[in-house]
């Protein structure tokens, strides 16, 4: 009899989402799909506010990177009052890069300590009851306290700069409100209240030392596991092709690193970029216009980031970006787990372009805003820390938004999460008697290492239990687990 | 300099009666009681384990979907190592279980929960749970400061 294997919900990520495995009666896998079982619309209920609103209103898709959509949002809210992000004050853009700094230091910290290092501490089959943060409290109390915070040194720049840790406002139309005050930023440099910028700096290679030392005992599993070709996309500097987070142009590279889009400005991603739609998921499928369905996804996030960039401009970041790239001969890296230690290598970045805008008088200046000449329609396109967010927005003449569209970093990672899953239903899954928890967490670990938000890709509201369903041919559920 | 207690209130006041736990704070902010700093939070956050080490009490405080025959109960917050599936679900006894284990402070930890009725997206909160948070605001008034 065949057999179908759910995973609902998806645990140790943002958001819901379920696995369905469909074995048949020698438990050979014949499918295997990532669904994200949730809906919301925001593209379609923010029709009709005024354009001001909407980076007020989608930074409330998610509360782990509400901050990514409030830029992403501004950034196309300024083209709409007549403003290119080169034209925004300089004070303006150094204080919503410090910003996006700490919204991706932190997010990066959270996804690593909290979510990821219990996979990698404890190992994918290890007892579900210890692989959990508790667990990594318990048993390295150190790597805890220092994740714990270097998350909340990321927030407390979210709060300086936007009032709150979560669902804080800092921009306007054509720049941000507050600039910062030399008190304020003495805070984060002192190291008499919390933890300094120096110390951040010292534990992100710290962490990387770690994930090194990981590497040389596990590197088999790093280097097998979930690995497939695929494309790579984000952005990068527009003048050297480095590492870039704020703004800069869309590169795309194949499985081997030959370029298939080559730093298109952000005016122009609706040129490149189509999305398909599957009748078993309500997320989409992004894909590039001129390679097709097949061939067109890309990998967005870290890893991609790190893949398709030409140098990084912090000193220590680049140091560890060579020595990155020399484990694939200066080639691209389509190593799934890798993600995780590319990560870690944004999370030195930030930590160390964190520490030059704090130290720059520019953002204690009052040069705050811009004005320019207004248009109907703006684009706004940044890395979040899960990659590469769009946000395109069209008004009327009486300031209503009347088109919205948003591809979020999730979304185009949604056919390689597929991709991840199929490979470990086929690689771990296939042909085995009996099918244990461990082996299912494998499912996760693969879909971990993107860390998604399902919440900011479909947007939903509600609260699930873990369960896992093991279904019949005909749908009767012949065993259940719940969580 | 930090006060002696800290009070965290959980929930979200465009949720209606997820709200209770902020306008728990507000009741606090607007009755001047003195020594506590207060907390909103959507959401308790694992680097809470380390806010709530430096204070020597510290009280949650959240709408909750349990029958209670006083509208409202305020019990001791045992430390425990449960943990949800996700980072959505960290609870208090979590929270608790984390600073004791991490930084050892053990600061004394009590739960005030107040029934909620309604959880739809709006603003206000229901009549019932208005009734519950006034019996809650009230048993605060009349014990005073150190009952917070």
């Amino acid at each position: 009899m065949s057999k179908k294997l759910v995973i609902d919900p998806v645990t140790r990520v943002e958001g819901h989402g379920k696995v369905t495995v469909h074995l048949d009666d020698n438990n050979k896998v014949t499918d295997a799909k990532f669904h994200i079982v949730e809906f919301r619309g925001f593209e379609r209920f923010i029709q009709g506010h005024p354009y001001w609103e909407a980076p007020v209103m989608v930074q409330r898709l998610c509360g782990i990177c509400p901050v990514s959509h409030h830029l992403a949002a501004a950034k196309a809210i300024d083209q709409i009052v007549g403003i290119e992000p080169e034209d925004l004050s300089v004070p303006a853009q150094k204080i919503r890069k410090l910003l996006h700094f700490g919204q991706v230091f932190q997010s990066h910290a959270l996804h690593f300590f909290y979510l990821a290092s219990p996979d990698l501490l404890f190992g994918a089959e290890s007892d579900p009851l210890k692989r959990n943060v508790v667990g990594v409290a318990m048993e390295y109390p150190e790597l805890a306290k220092k994740g714990i915070l270097m998350r909340k040194f990321g927030q407390e720049i979210i709060k300086l700069v936007a009032g709150k840790r979560i669902h804080g406002i800092s921009t306007t139309p054509g720049g941000v409100h507050k600039r910062v005050s030399a008190k304020e930023r003495t805070y984060f440099l002192d190291g008499k209240d919390i933890p300094s910028i120096d110390t951040m700096i010292k534990w992100s290679i710290e962490i990387i030392d770690f994930m090194k030392s990981y590497h040389i005992t596990n590197k088999e599993f790093l280097d097998t596991f979930a690995k497939y070709p695929s494309g790579h996309l984000g952005l990068v500097n527009k003048k050297n092709g480095f590492l870039e987070l704020y703004d800069g142009v869309l590169r795309a590279t194949d499985s081997d690193g030959n370029i298939t889009l080559n730093d298109v400005p952000n005016d122009d991603y609706n040129q490149y970029f189509y999305e398909s739609v599957k009748r078993w998921t309500y997320l989409k499928f992004p894909y590039l216009k001129h390679l097709g369905k097949e061939k067109g996804w890309n990998r967005v996030g870290p890893l991609a980031r790190i893949n398709i960039c030409e140098g990084i401009e912090t000193p220590l970041a680049e140091r560890e970006r060579l020595d990155f790239k020399a484990i694939t001969n200066g080639g691209i890296n389509n190593m799934t787990m890798y993600t995780h230690w590319a990560r870690l290598i944004e999370v030195l970045y930030c930590a160390e372009m964190m520490k030059n805008l704090l130290e720059d008088d520019d953002i204690l200046s009052n040069d705050l805003t811009r004005k320019g000449e207004r248009r109907k329609e703006g684009i706004g396109i940044i890395e979040a820390p899960r990659g590469t967010l769009i946000h395109h927005y069209e008004v009327d003449d009486k300031d209503r938004i009347t088109r919205c569209n948003l591809i979020v970093s999730t979304t185009h990672n949604n056919e390689p999460m597929n991709q991840a899953v199929r490979w470990v239903a086929d690689n771990v899954l296939d042909g085995k008697p009996k099918i244990t928890e461990g082996m299912l967490n494998q499912v996760e670990v693969a879909i971990r290492a993107y860390d998604p938000c399902l919440s900011c890709a479909t947007h939903a509201l509600g609260q699930m239990p873990l369960e896992i369903s093991l279904y019949d041919s005909l749908g009767n559920i012949i065993d259940v687990r719940r969580n | 300099m930090k006060n002696k207690t800290i009070v965290l209130g959980i929930g979200n006041i465009g949720r209606q009666d997820d709200g209770l736990g902020w306008l728990f704070l507000d009741f606090l902010k607007e009755e001047g009681f003195k020594g506590i700093d207060v907390e909103y939070r959507y959401q308790l956050q694992i680097e809470d384990a380390e806010l709530i080490s430096h204070y020597d009490k510290v009280v949650f405080v959240d709408a909750t979907i349990e029958n209670i025959k006083d509208g409202f109960y305020y019990r001791i917050c045992e430390p425990s190592d449960k943990f949800g599936f996700s980072s959505h679900e960290l609870e208090p006894e979590t929270i608790l279980f984390l600073e004791n284990d991490l930084y050892n402070k053990n600061p004394k930890a009590f739960i005030l929960g107040i029934q909620g009725y309604k959880w739809n997206l709006k603003m206000g909160l229901s009549k019932e749970a208005k009734a519950n948070l006034d019996k809650a605001e009230k048993f605060f008034s009349s014990v005073g400061t150190s009952s917070v």
